[in-house]
């Protein structure tokens, strides 16, 4: 006899297997709703996970960038608010050098100038070899010592390097970390090279009686202070550029760290109301799949012998 | 012949009594999946006498014959197959996903993000001490997340490693079993209980062979069976009586070499075959990683020979190492770390050799791709052999569900043999006793 039958042993494998597969399902979903992830291993979906990684990649170099940003942000603030009290300070000393053009002023008079404006000298050395909130020299480039030095006969001269170099703060946008104390100091008078601090000490020495007639020297110097305001009030404007880009950038990295973030919810957040739903499908069919199960397997000829 | 009636009614209860005996055992052995479902045959019981042309017929009623297997060679072979394909499938599943999860777990990628992070932080403000420890550190944590990728790896193949060895004793078990089987098989004789409990363990031991290795035996006419294993080439396993045994070595590399005896072999199915090709596989993650890290070793100590330090002097290796298992930092100060160009002076805040090791790390050849393309090349292989052995999984399923459809047992049936059969007790007791009655008119006649 070889008759086909339905065996008892097969069918209590299958309909186990089938309440394993849906039970399987239902936790899944469940860990899915729990982590508010919509996979746990990569091999769930590659691609997703790629995706995830790259865009993770790109959240970390971008905070990063964002903290590049911000911080460039307050050197260049540093290096504007420092060149616009060294325009304050040549505005002041172009004053007083008017003073001591004008003949009325006496001998008396030019001294107490010369005495103020050496003060100036003084501090606009200081103001050049000012540095940031970090300790770090805002005006001398590349170099992280002072930007200029004064020799035992009173000549300043700079001393960092031409460049200072720039801050990446988005992917193929580097910003210059600020300007060389060059190009805010020194400039061309009558095509030979120039410094507001050569300027100044050079009234001061005429004003002090180095010169035979103070009040030309006072006119001539006149020329030099308006290059030393021209050369500064350049430095603010390109500063100020500077700090208006870095903040666009700014506006820019926080629309794509939404767009980031969005991408990632996309690729690898779980859709709660989705899974609810599945969930709820999976739980009925499991227990529907358990009340037919107890049913049928209790439909057993030995049941219905007594 | 009265006497007769009595004989044929005995013979009829000792016929149902058998089956009843044989319907008992069959309710009893449901749950045993080893189990295969045995019927009784039976034959009539006549007597032919002839004296020259005269012919008598004796009715001698029935005689019990041979317990019957219900046989099933081809479903067994089918479920075999399935079973071992399943088997290679799912070990080569299980033991990718571990090494997914090694590499996934050990932080890898985030390692080398960070580091890129710290340097191009670095980039701010490049003579800060606190930003360069910090991609110093950066540094360091990546060497330790090399390190605890390859470390897990190895568990990972370790693991896969130590249940080949502890299968290939199974293996060694059921074919020496098998041996010893055919060896009781040739002596056993036909139609007995004990042949079929033999043949039992001799398909129990062979679905067992065909889960570790694809196996290919040889029914004999006496019920024995020789194996053959499957793989290049194939060799035998179980011949008769003898059976050689299989054993398994580890390469340098962690992949698995199998020989039975002394011949070697690569099989070809089963869980083995699956674990050999995790082995392989995970061998060629391992030269992946250990590239990525020497590719990172060479990068950044590149960079270093290429720039000078804080202090002005050229810049020392960053990295040593030969491989992701012994990756270390070794540059003894964050001061080392060569910022600027070869010929800046001490002190430089120029970044243009640290802007080149950040382009070389992030380079479409560089550590970061590398390793998302050895995680996605993991993942993706994973998700290839989920997706292929939860198919395999519904094939040897319904191999299986159709296996114990021709061989396993039926509650319903056997209930109504029970019923039939005890309903054909009753009715051979009511012959004897009619036959008992039959008698007693005769004597009782006066």
């Amino acid at each position: 006899m070889s008759s086909v039958t339905n065996s008892t042993g097969s069918f209590f494998n299958r309909s186990l297997a089938q309440m394993a597969d849906l039970r399987d399902g239902i936790e899944r979903t469940r860990t899915q709703i729990a982590t508010g992830r919509k996979f746990e291993r990569g091999s769930q979906d590659p691609a997703g996970a790629a995706q995830l990684r790259s865009i993770d990649r790109r959240a970390a170099l971008a905070a990063v960038e964002g903290d590049n940003a911000a911080r460039l942000g307050q050197d260049l603030g540093a290096a504007a608010t420092e060149v616009e009290a060294v325009t304050a300070l040549l505005q002041r000393a172009r004053e007083l050098a008017v003073q001591a053009a004008n003949t009325a002023t006496g001998a008396d008079g030019r001294q107490a100038i010369a005495f103020e404006l050496a003060q100036l000298s003084q501090e606009l050395f200081s103001r050049a070899n000012s540095t940031s909130l970090t300790g770090e020299p805002l005006f001398a480039g590349q170099s992280s010592g002072l930007a200029f030095s004064r020799d035992a006969a009173g000549t300043v001269t700079y001393i960092g390097t031409p460049e200072s170099g720039a801050v990446p703060v988005a992917p193929g946008t580097a910003i210059e970390r600020g300007l060389p104390g060059s190009e805010v100091f020194t400039f061309n008078l009558n095509g030979s090279p120039s410094s507001a601090f050569a300027v100044l000490d050079g009234l001061v020495a005429a004003l002090q009686g180095g010169a035979p007639d103070p009040v030309a020297a006072a006119k001539s110097a006149l020329e030099g202070i308006d290059a030393a305001l021209d050369t500064a009030g350049r430095a603010t404007a390109i500063l100020g550029t500077r700090m208006a880009w870095v903040e666009q950038v700014e506006a820019q990295q926080a629309d794509r760290k939404i767009a980031r973030a969005e991408r990632r919810s996309r690729v690898g957040d779980t859709d709660i109301a989705d899974a609810i739903a599945r969930l709820q499908q999976s739980l009925t069919a499991l227990e529907a799949t358990q009340s037919a199960f107890a049913r049928v397997s209790s439909l057993k000829l030995f049941d219905a012998l007594r | 012949m009265p006497t007769a009636i009595f004989t044929i009614g005995r013979s009829g209860l000792t016929a149902s009594r058998r089956s009843l005996e044989l319907t008992a055992q069959n309710i009893a052995n449901a749950t045993n999946p080893d189990y295969t479902r045995r019927t009784l045959t039976q034959g009539e019981l006549v007597m032919t006498g002839s004296i020259g042309t005269n012919a008598a017929d004796s009715l001698g009623g029935v005689r019990p014959g041979a317990i019957k297997r219900a046989e099933s060679a081809l479903v067994q072979r089918q479920a075999r197959d399935a079973s071992s394909a399943v088997a290679a499938a799912e070990a080569e599943f299980f033991a990718l996903r571990e090494a997914e999860s090694a590499l996934e777990t050990s932080g890898l990628f985030t390692g080398i993000v960070g580091f890129e992070a710290a340097l191009n932080k670095l980039q701010s403000n490049p003579t800060e001490p606190a930003l360069r420890v910090t991609a110093v550190e950066a540094g360091r944590k990546l060497a330790s997340n090399f390190r605890v990728a390859n470390g897990t790896l190895a568990n990972a193949r370790s693991l896969v490693q130590g249940e080949a060895s502890a299968e290939v004793l199974t293996v060694n078990e059921l074919a020496k079993e098998l041996a010893e089987i055919n060896a009781d098989l040739v002596g056993a004789r036909e139609g007995t209980a004990g042949r079929a409990a033999l043949l039992d363990a001799r398909d129990k031991a062979l679905r067992g062979l065909a889960e570790q290795f694809g196996i290919q035996p040889t029914i004999n006419a006496n019920g024995t069976a020789d194996v053959m294993l499957a793989g290049t080439p194939p060799v035998a396993l179980v011949t008769g009586a003898t059976a050689q045994a299989v054993s398994v070595t580890f390469a340098a590399n962690g992949t698995a070499n199998f020989a039975v005896g002394a011949t070697g072999f690569v099989p070809a199915g089963g869980a083995m075959a699956g674990r050999a090709s995790a082995l392989t596989d995970m061998a060629n993650v391992q030269a992946g990683l250990d590239g990525i890290a020497v590719s990172v070793v060479a990068i950044a100590n590149a960079a270093q020979a290429a720039g000078v330090g804080l202090d002005g002097t050229p810049g020392q290796p960053l990295f040593a190492g030969t491989g992701a298992a012994d990756i270390t930092v070794v540059l003894a100060s964050a001061n080392g770390l060569a910022t600027a160009p070869a010929g800046a002076p001490a002190g430089s805040t120029n970044t243009a050799n640290l802007a080149a090791l950040i382009t070389a790390l992030s380079a479409p050849t560089g550590p970061a791709s590398g390793a998302d393309s050895l995680l996605i090349g993991l993942s993706s292989r994973v998700s290839a052999l989920e997706t292929r052995s939860e198919g395999l999984a519904i094939v040897s399923a319904s191999a299986e569900a159709e296996l114990l459809r021709e061989t396993g047992v039926d509650l319903d049936t056997e209930a109504a043999n029970l019923i039939r059969m005890q309903q054909a007790f009753e009715a051979n007791s009511r012959v004897i006793q009619v036959a008992a009655e039959l008698f007693d008119t005769i004597l009782g006649l006066r």
